[in-house]
């Protein structure tokens, strides 16, 4: 534990310094030591790494001030400050939290995070002196350099959809000039301009940063200076190419970050959406400031809010649309979520039911009047093949309109290439991405940045955890032992296949397993729910424990039923789920997970899972700090010792760890007493498991795959490396006969274990259909 | 290698271990029988005051009888103890039995200390315009200073930024058990050192001054008087300049020692030198147990196993080095996590997870020493959890048999090792066997009958 909790943020200032021009003379020493903290040159060397900032000079009333930063872009900050909660909002508008537990947090100075704060209407100088008044050190040289070099050419331009067109706009004639000067740019542009003024600009006006900014930290003189009408000037691009020249003005590259804004209010050529909130839709205080980071100069940013699951997510973005009063397309990532997407809108806003409508493979709804609601998935939308007639003139039309919001569910596990095509299908003035966890195994999170826009607000968990606004969660790591004859198998060459299988079936986790549901559906009448990635280890634990499970070939409707039984049932406490449930499955009854097996080391997931148990049950002030009750839901993690899971388990729960939350480590489990009243005490019965397991096809016993599986991709590469019979390619064929039939049977091929998922992914289907 | 436990004694220890010539010498000196009363356990306090008038030995019966039942253990302890310091004198007599009385030389100082009162060989100097006595706070940074440097020397870290006076002669006697010498990786902490650097400073004193007086005949000076002096010393008061031409030769040398080690303040006038005790001299006298000085913790221990030390001390960043990696210094704070790897690294030095849990506790930032428990739980559980792994392999000294002659004869070796309960594992397929090297001379022989 305690490792890569850095690494991303860092790789990025390596990435955008080594390539941009502007930043070559901040490229000192530092940054290079600052790289060192990838992940994974981070073994090992112990003496290279410790940076040695203790030369700066501490103010004299360094007491008072809460944080430091470093030359290198790493800021501490001290919770206990009486300025904390100033600097918490700040510093979450600049940089990049690398992790927040009680008393000290961590920040990363990133290009990106800069790009965000001046996006959100923080200027440089505001920037520098702000982080000047909170530092309790002076500011160091490299740093303020690295501000200036990353802020300089930010928010400049901007990218603005008019009519259906896209133009780039800004103050600045001779930054266009610049951007022109590039050939990627000056290729998108339309040559065809309807008129000529002396650059060849289009100029208009536009009304100015009208934003209060981080409160106190601005002085008004500043403010009225943004307040002023600029003259600005445009020339429009092609909207095919919109998606590279955004790339292209990224900071990695020319460096004019391009800001996305929608002047909704002055939108007179799109219709209007009657659409309010109800009086019951009351945000709390963090999704009141997320959407004041959206919409804080009057005009709509694209962008990214991060919120934990089941802290009202839905709200914010429904509170957004209600906002903006345009037609809204919500994508979200499976059929189950669309339906309380759906519901959520109704649910919260005044929306009439017929101007909402859902376009997934089973229900083809349009909306009447000229303005309403679309709910459907990534994958209705990026669908490549051939449609029936009444999806293709929905998608038709999905094209020719000009969204108001596009509003996308989950960003964090679409695979960037999919978002590229949504969003080259749909025109939008305005993208709201939602999601829990902005980690991503493939560390993509990037692409999101130019694809949606930068983060607007993260919300601090262990802050919600206080306020009582999401459940407290206590998190556990079981121990389970292998037993003897099952690690024997286990350690096996000729096994290397059903490793997963023998360590996800290890009789003594699975005592365990029984053990904790009848603690808690017994003694505490709690809801629980039971995850496994290994679809053998579920049909087995769940036929075993006579519960009802979901999978990825459970119909829709099968799903729903099990999901209403559960919620409502006395009877039914417990539910198996497939990795199906790790996203947009609602089920707040749920205050118990277990899980049994998982995928490899995704942090992702594990945070995922417990945002399933994440929406806060019971009542308000029993959550609260020093309410009644310390702990409201509990997450188990089963794993068997000296196994590969006790690595991943390690890596998987560095998210969480560096949220605030800690695991605790049980290894008493059963409780030796239990003996013959959990399942398998005895040998015999242990090893005829342990016979079925091995006398299981290797295909039966390996992990799910889902199509929107990305952490699948990226994690592969590690699974391949170990076993060269998998990397020989010589069962290729085979798996390509069972490709062609999956769209008919997709029951039967969720059992298969993909030898080669990137084989059988969307993205890559028609090569091989 | 030979085991040096490295446990903070007791002054009184030291004591206990010198001659009687020299414990009877001791007790010329009134402060020391003070002291020495001070250092006993309260029954023994009890037995010496009730025996201080009574001049004529009294029986072990007797003194058995004023205990109850459940109390024998700590009467013999205290007994032991006070004949250790040859406090009680033991005489057997055939028709008595064993009785016990005060040491003369001792009874008689203390009877006249309690009527009299202690006067000490100096007094304060009056403090006028010649003498500008520090603080005592500044006293006190000054003496944690010296000892920080002294201790930064000692562990061979070259970062200190001066060198205290200590020759290297006598740096090399205090190295000795902490620092292991090799010629070419440089000195390096032993098991011993480790565990040093992770105790107290008042225990971290009691060892050197330990080592100190161990070495006095060497530098010709007579141990005896030395701790004499220590004893006494003890009985300064704290922050009075005391006259440096009140002492002898020896006594005057050994004060510059102890100036570097910071348990005095050497300070020099126009006409007159003086010393001035710290707080680090006073408290010598004190027992380990009731030393209740405790500093300011700086360590915040955060859940996701992330340290961070307010500290400006390059010692402590070097002690934290220990068992963390240290990530980023800051003027007045330093980063640092606790890995697998670091606690490993740690284990390897001998450290335990025992040591390392108390050092957190005891350094704990007063935010998070309120805290219950004040370092977060799932970290204590982990670093034990490590160090239980390391321990789950038992080494066993053994002896590899194969290539038998026969089934039979390889049968019968097993049921020989299994009968001696020295069969660790076999392998009847392929006639291989291990055993316990307790039995491999037994087993030699069985199967040299077995061949014939």
């Amino acid at each position: 534990m305690g490792h890569g909790e850095r690494g991303r943020s860092s790789k990025k200032m390596k990435y955008s310094g080594k390539d941009d021009q502007k930043m070559k003379n901040i490229q000192n020493e530092e940054y290079y030591l600052g790289d060192d903290a990838d992940e994974d040159s981070r073994d090992g060397e112990g003496e290279k790494k410790d940076r040695d900032y203790s030369e700066l000079e501490l103010k004299p009333d360094h007491v008072n001030r809460p944080l430091w930063a470093c030359a290198d872009g790493r800021i501490f900050l001290e919770t206990f400050s009486p300025l904390y909660k100033q600097a918490y909002d700040f510093l979450i508008a600049i940089a990049e939290p690398v992790c927040r537990p009680e008393s000290m947090h961590e920040y990363n100075l990133t290009p990106h995070s800069l790009y965000a704060a001046v996006s959100v209407g923080l200027e440089t100088e505001t920037i520098i002196s702000v982080l000047n008044k909170l530092s309790k050190t002076k500011l160091p040289k490299e740093m303020i350099d690295f501000i200036y070099a990353s802020t300089a050419n930010y928010g400049k331009v901007k990218l603005v959809l008019k009519k259906n067109r896209y133009f780039i706009e800004s103050p600045f004639p001779e930054v266009l000039k610049t951007l022109l000067s590039d050939g990627v740019i000056s290729r998108a542009r339309f040559s065809s301009e309807p008129y000529y003024g002396g650059d060849g600009f289009t100029v208009g006006k536009t009304s100015g940063e009208l934003e209060a900014g981080p409160g106190e930290l601005l002085n008004e003189a500043e403010l009225a200076a943004a307040a002023e009408e600029k003259e600005t000037h445009s020339f429009e691009i092609d909207p095919a190419q919109v998606e590279n020249v955004k790339q292209r003005c990224l900071p990695s590259e020319l460096n004019y970050p391009m800001l996305e804004e929608y002047d909704f209010r002055n939108d007179n050529v799109n219709p209007d959406l009657d659409i309010e909130l109800k009086p019951h839709a009351q945000p709390r205080p963090y999704q009141e400031k997320s959407l004041s980071k959206m919409f804080g100069n009057g005009r709509a940013r694209s962008g990214i809010i991060v919120l934990p699951c089941g802290a009202g997510k839905s709200l914010v973005g429904v509170s957004a649309a209600a906002r903006i009063k345009k037609s809204v397309l919500c994508l979200a990532t499976n059929a189950v979520s669309v339906d309380q997407w759906a519901f959520q809108f109704k649910l919260w806003s005044t929306i009439r039911d017929d101007q909402i409508c859902r376009f997934t493979s089973d229900s083809k709804e349009k909306f009447r009047g000229n303005a309403g609601v679309v709910v459907t998935t990534y994958n209705m939308v990026a669908f490549g093949g051939k449609r029936s007639e009444d999806s293709q003139m929905i998608i038709e039309d999905m094209r020719n309109r000009e969204w108001g919001l596009l509003l996308m569910d989950e960003v964090h596990v679409v695979p960037a290439n999919m978002f590229r095509k949504v969003i080259s299908i749909t025109k939008s003035h305005c993208k709201l991405g939602l999601t829990a966890t902005l980690v991503r195994e493939d560390e993509r999170i990037t692409d999101l940045n130019f694809l949606i826009g930068p983060k607007l607000y993260e919300a601090n968990w262990l802050d919600l955890v206080k306020g009582g606004f999401i459940a407290n969660v206590q998190c556990a790591e079981v121990w389970c032992p292998m037993t003897k004859e099952f690690f024997a198998e286990y350690l096996k060459k000729e096994n290397s296949k059903k490793k997963q299988a023998l360590y996800v079936m290890n009789p003594n986790k699975f005592r365990a397993c029984e053990f904790l549901i009848r603690f808690h559906e017994q003694q505490r009448g709690d809801k629980i729910i039971v995850f496994a990635d290994n679809l053998f280890a579920l049909t087995e634990y769940a036929m075993k424990l006579r519960k009802p499970m979901i999978y990825g070939a459970t119909s829709h409707i099968e799903r729903t039923k099990i999901l209403e039984a559960f919620k409502t049932s006395k009877d039914l406490n417990t539910v198996f789920l497939s990795k199906v449930g790790d996203n947009s499955i609602d089920i707040p009854e749920a205050n118990v997970i277990i899980q049994i097996s998982s995928h490899a080391g995704s942090r992702r997931q594990e945070a995922q899972r417990l945002g399933r148990i994440l929406r806060a049950k019971g009542k308000l002030e029993d959550r609260m700090a020093g309410g009644k009750e310390e702990y409201n839901a509990f997450f188990y993690s089963l794993v068997s010792t000296d196994t590969q899971e006790m690595y991943y388990s390690t890596k998987r729960q560095q998210f969480l760890i560096d949220q605030g939350y800690s695991f605790k480590v049980i290894t008493s489990l059963p409780p030796p007493d239990a003996g013959a009243s959990l399942s398998y005490h005895s040998q015999e019965e242990q090893l005829s498991l342990l016979a079925k397991v091995l006398n299981a096809g290797d295909d039966l016993v390996g992990l799910e795959q889902l199509e929107e599986d990305t952490d699948g991709m990226a994690l592969q590469k590690e699974r391949r490396n170990r076993s060269l019979s998998e990397m020989s390619g010589a069962k290729g064929m085979v798996y390509m006969e069972y490709n062609s039939g999956r769209h008919k049977s997709s029951g039967q091929q969720q059992f298969k274990k993909p030898k080669d998922p990137t084989k059988r992914h969307q993205l890559f289907k028609k090569r091989f259909v | 290698m030979p085991q040096v436990k490295i446990i903070a004694k007791n002054f009184m220890d030291m004591v206990a271990s010198l001659t009687a010539i020299k414990l009877d010498k001791l007790y010329n000196n009134v402060f020391i029988c003070e002291a020495i009363l001070r250092s006993l356990p309260p029954l023994a306090k009890k037995y010496v005051l009730q025996l201080l008038y009574t001049d004529v030995p009294v029986p072990a019966t007797m003194l058995e009888e004023w205990v109850l039942a459940d109390g024998v253990s700590k009467h013999r302890a205290a007994i032991d103890r006070m004949i250790q310091l040859r406090i009680f004198m033991e005489t057997t007599d055939r028709k008595k039995g064993t009785s016990y009385s005060l040491n003369p030389t001792f009874q008689k100082n203390l009877q006249k200390h309690i009527i009299s009162g202690g006067v000490l060989p100096r007094e304060p100097m009056n403090s006028n315009n010649a003498i500008k006595l520090p603080s005592l706070q500044e006293l006190e940074t000054y003496a944690l200073q010296q000892w920080e440097c002294f201790l930064l020397q000692l562990i061979n870290s070259g970062q200190g930024e001066k060198l205290t006076g200590i020759s290297s002669s006598m740096m090399k006697i205090f190295q000795r058990g902490l620092l292991s010498q090799r010629d070419r990786d440089g000195p390096r902490l032993t098991e011993s050192g480790f565990q040093f650097l992770l105790m107290d400073t008042n225990a971290q004193l009691w060892y050197i001054i330990r080592e100190y007086i161990s070495n006095a005949e060497e530098r010709d000076v007579d141990p005896a008087e030395l701790i004499s002096f220590l004893l006494e010393l003890s009985f300064h008061v704290t922050g009075e300049a005391y006259n440096l031409n009140t002492l002898t030769e020896v006594q005057r040398n050994t004060l510059k020692d102890l100036a570097d080690l910071g348990l005095v303040k050497l300070q020099q006038g126009r006409k007159d030198s003086w010393f001035i005790p710290t707080k680090l001299a006073t408290n010598l006298s004190v027992s380990l147990a009731d030393s209740s000085i405790r500093k300011e913790g700086y360590v915040m221990m955060e859940t996701n196993f992330r340290m961070y030390a307010y500290s400006t001390s390059k010692l402590q960043c070097e002690i934290l080095r220990l068992f963390a990696r240290i990530e980023y210094q800051l003027p007045n704070l330093i980063a640092c996590a606790i890995t697998k790897e670091s606690l490993y690294n740690a284990f390897d030095n001998g450290i335990t997870s025992d040591q390392i849990i108390t050092f957190l506790q005891q350094n704990s930032h007063p935010r998070c020493a309120d805290r219950v428990p004040s370092i977060p739980e799932n970290v204590t559980d982990q670093i034990r959890l490590w160090e239980s792994d390391l321990k789950r392999i038992e080494m066993t000294q053994a002896h590899f048999y194969d290539e038998f002659p026969s089934k039979d004869v390889f049968e019968a070796a097993c049921d020989f090792a299994r009968e001696w309960r020295g069969l660790l594992w076999e392998d009847s397929k392929r006639m291989r066997l291990v055993v316990k090297s307790e039995v491999h001379n037994k087993m030699r022989e069985f199967l040299h009958t077995q061949s014939k």
